[in-house]
């Protein structure tokens, strides 16, 4: 699959593939019903990291937690690896119990934990090799590093690699198991936009072999593109879960209309054409405007023939589609990074 | 799970530096040590001042200058040594007093009060001088009994040959306390403990493999330590060094668990660092690695002969010194044995494989 595919190419693929070949016998490869974590607050009572959080990761999908620091998404992720344990709720793994069968579920899949690092001084193929002979099936080390171009730094060690490489290698040596389910905290957090690319195109190939992924992270782009649903998840909990597409076309405002000029408009006249939601004037006089509206099919004649009508000269008119920050700020009433 | 032994070792003997300063740290000790020089038998400065001068003085200074390990010097005024023996110049001042005819030649000796034993070893040598001058002045001569000393050659204990299994000790506590809690901190850190627990390996065999590893490689520093002694400082092993070796593997087990129970209160690796030292310090200087326990005050005495490490070091010097079979150790193999208990019990209550 080549790396510019669109999410909403990819929509139809992964729930029917999976469901064809097992049928419905077939768990999902994630469930999360309930899930409640609390930690002793620093300053006394207690922090609700994860608020009841429910949803399912369907075979084959790639599912992302898109959401700011402390979001709870590392929380969530660990307590479905049998990491930690949750205060309540249940999560299951290929129908497995994440605490309850967590020695059979950890067989099966692959962690890629936050920051996480590996041995100083062992090569990349020794620590392959080590982590793979903790499982009763093992991938061969070669194979793992050319499928992430480092065959030729397989005796270098970790410390010794970009932080591009350095990436990929905890990136692959979460497969070593050939796992089911991998889950990816923040793959892609400080990497710059080359690297994290060449991330992206990694996490499909891993798709493309029918493996789930669930990531997760702070770049909205990063779940747009790879991700087939994602969950907004912000002060533990889930605010929004759904394929980007349908995400972005659920806000009142789905796209915006951006325009340039240097005479005064009345916001009135542009907040009264048909479709527009919100006028988002300019700040002390710049000459970009910005009319966010529901549907920039019926709102865009109407805007032109205000402008000539007006004898307004616009310069420089976008439409552009509303993106997933759109619906952050909608859903939370803050910025993504803030 | 040979996999995971030999990558540890891997892990161990490729930390190049880490391994250096564990070889260098206690050879350092031991160039430091050799610097004293603990052989002599104590030099002791004397004052000599006549008041006036007779053939019974005179006899009493060629005596003194026949005894080794006395320097003499005289001097005119009393008040002059007094007061350089109050400064610490002198050990000793002998005053010789003029003679008044028919009364005994009364000397008498003013010595530093606290170097006691040093001058314990001078008033009795000038008390002995002073008996056989009477004898002499009495026509006895030769003395009615005599005593001829005569060494018989043994070994001779140096102070290396002493020295030599307390560095090898003190070499693996430092190892495996201070090794040990950094490297798990370590690994905590860079969460590859997490990692590990992601994984179906159980954290025990994990644990196992590190404590496989830094025994073995314990046993190679100890080994060096022994021939850098043996070779280089030219100390002498009277003993089976196999059974070093063993005493060494029981106690490291102890040490493990300290570094185990540290690395589990250790809030980062700079911490353990810093509590592991604070465990195993007191220990290198109390424990008898550098002077018999003997010369500290009873009441510590009485609490570091159970601190693990002082066990160790007398079992070891028992085997390496006396030449003795570790059957000989007993009491010590029994505090060792039960500290190997107590500090499990220790290492069980503060180390945790994850937190929270
Ligand atoms: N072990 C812990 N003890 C106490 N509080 C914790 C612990 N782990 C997480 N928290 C708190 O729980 C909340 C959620 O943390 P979490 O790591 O899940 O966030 P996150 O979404 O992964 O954030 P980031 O994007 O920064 O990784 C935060 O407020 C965090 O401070
Ligand atoms: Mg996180």
């Amino acid at each position: 699959m080549s790396a510019t595919t669109r999410p909403g190419e990819r929509e139809a693929r992964p729930t029917g593939s999976a469901e064809a070949e097992g049928g419905a016998s077939r768990e999902p490869a994630v469930e999360v019903v309930d899930l409640e974590k609390t930690f002793p607050a620093p300053g006394g009572g207690t922090l609700t990291a994860v608020d009841g959080v429910s949803f399912s990761v369907a075979r084959g999908e790639v599912f992302g937690f898109l959401g700011p620091n402390g979001a709870g998404k590392t929380t969530t992720l660990e307590i479905v690896e049998g990491l930690q344990s949750p205060t309540a709720g249940v999560t299951r793994v290929l129908g497995l119990d994440s605490h309850r069968d967590r020695n059979r579920m950890k067989e099966r899949i692959g962690v890629q934990l936050q920051a996480g690092a590996y041995f100083d001084y062992l090569t990349l193929e020794e620590i392959l090799d080590l982590f793979g002979s903790f499982y009763p099936r093992q991938v061969a080390p070669e194979a793992l590093l050319d499928k992430v171009g480092l065959l030729d730094k397989r005796k270098a060690l970790v410390k010794q690699l970009s932080g591009g490489q350095a990436q990929r290698f905890s990136i692959v040596a979460s497969l070593v198991n050939d796992p089911e389910v991998v889950f990816l905290d923040e793959p892609t957090t400080g990497l710059d936009p080359q690297a994290r690319r060449n991330l992206w195109d990694l996490v499909q190939a891993i798709h493309d072999e029918g493996t789930t992924v669930v990531l997760t992270t702070h770049y909205m782009e990063e779940a747009e593109f790879l991700c087939d649903r994602v969950a907004i998840i912000d002060n533990g909990r889930i605010q929004a879960l759904d394929t980007p597409l349908e995400l972005i076309h659920g806000l009142p405002a789905a796209y915006r209309i951006v325009f340039a000029t240097h005479q005064d408009v009345n916001d009135g006249e542009l907040a009264a054409l048909p479709g527009v939601v919100e006028v988002a004037s300019p700040a002390n006089g710049a000459a970009t405007h910005e009319l966010r509206v529901s549907r920039a099919q019926v709102t865009l004649p109407s805007f032109l023939d205000w402008a000539s009508g007006r004898g307004v000269e616009v310069d420089d008119v976008r439409v552009l589609p509303a993106t997933l920050e759109d619906v952050f700020l909608s859903l939370t009433g803050r910025s993504l990074r803030e | 799970m040979g996999k995971l032994i030999v990558s540890s070792l891997k892990l161990l003997y490729r930390d190049k530096q880490a391994l250096f300063w564990a070889l260098a740290f206690p050879v350092i000790f031991a160039v430091i040590f050799g610097l004293f020089d603990f052989t002599d038998v104590p030099d002791v400065d004397i004052a000599v001042v006549v008041e006036e001068g007779s053939p019974v003085s005179e006899g009493l200074l060629d005596g003194l200058g026949e005894i080794d390990a006395f320097s003499v010097t005289s001097l005119r005024s009393l008040d002059v040594a007094r007061d350089e023996l109050v400064k610490g110049y002198w050990d000793v001042v002998l005053g010789v007093p003029a003679a008044a005819p028919g009364q005994p030649l009364l000397l008498f000796v003013l010595y530093n009060e606290t170097n006691f034993e040093t001058n314990q070893f001078a008033i009795s040598a000038i008390e002995r001088l002073a008996g056989v001058m009477n004898l002499q002045i009495a026509g006895v001569d030769p003395p009615p009994v005599a005593v001829e000393s005569r060494g018989i050659a043994g070994k001779s204990v140096e102070y290396y040959d002493f020295l030599l299994p307390g560095l090898v000790a003190m070499g693996v506590m430092n190892f495996s306390i201070i090794g040990m809690s950094v490297a798990i901190s370590r690994f905590r850190e860079q969460r590859i403990l997490k990692r590990i627990l992601a994984t179906p390996l159980r954290p025990v065999k994990f644990l196992t493999a590190q404590v496989v590893a830094r025994l073995a490689l314990a046993l190679v520093q100890a080994a060096l330590i022994l021939a850098v002694g043996v070779y280089v400082f030219g100390a002498n092993l009277y003993g089976n060094v196999l059974w070093l070796f063993a005493l060494a593997t029981v106690a490291n087990l102890i040490f493990l668990n300290l570094g185990f129970a540290v690395a589990g209160r250790a809030a980062n690796p700079d911490a353990a660092q810093g509590i592991a030292n604070a465990v195993a310090l007191p220990m290198m200087f109390l424990s008898g690695v550098f002077f018999p326990t003997e010369t500290l005050p009873e009441v510590m005495q009485v609490v570091v002969r159970y601190l693990p490490l002082t066990p160790l070091i007398e079992a070891m010097r028992t085997v390496a010194i006396d030449g003795e079979s570790i059957l000989r150790t007993g009491p010590q193999l029994a505090l060792l044995g039960a500290w190997v208990a107590v500090s499990f019990a220790i290492a069980a209550r503060n180390f945790r494989f994850a937190r929270a």
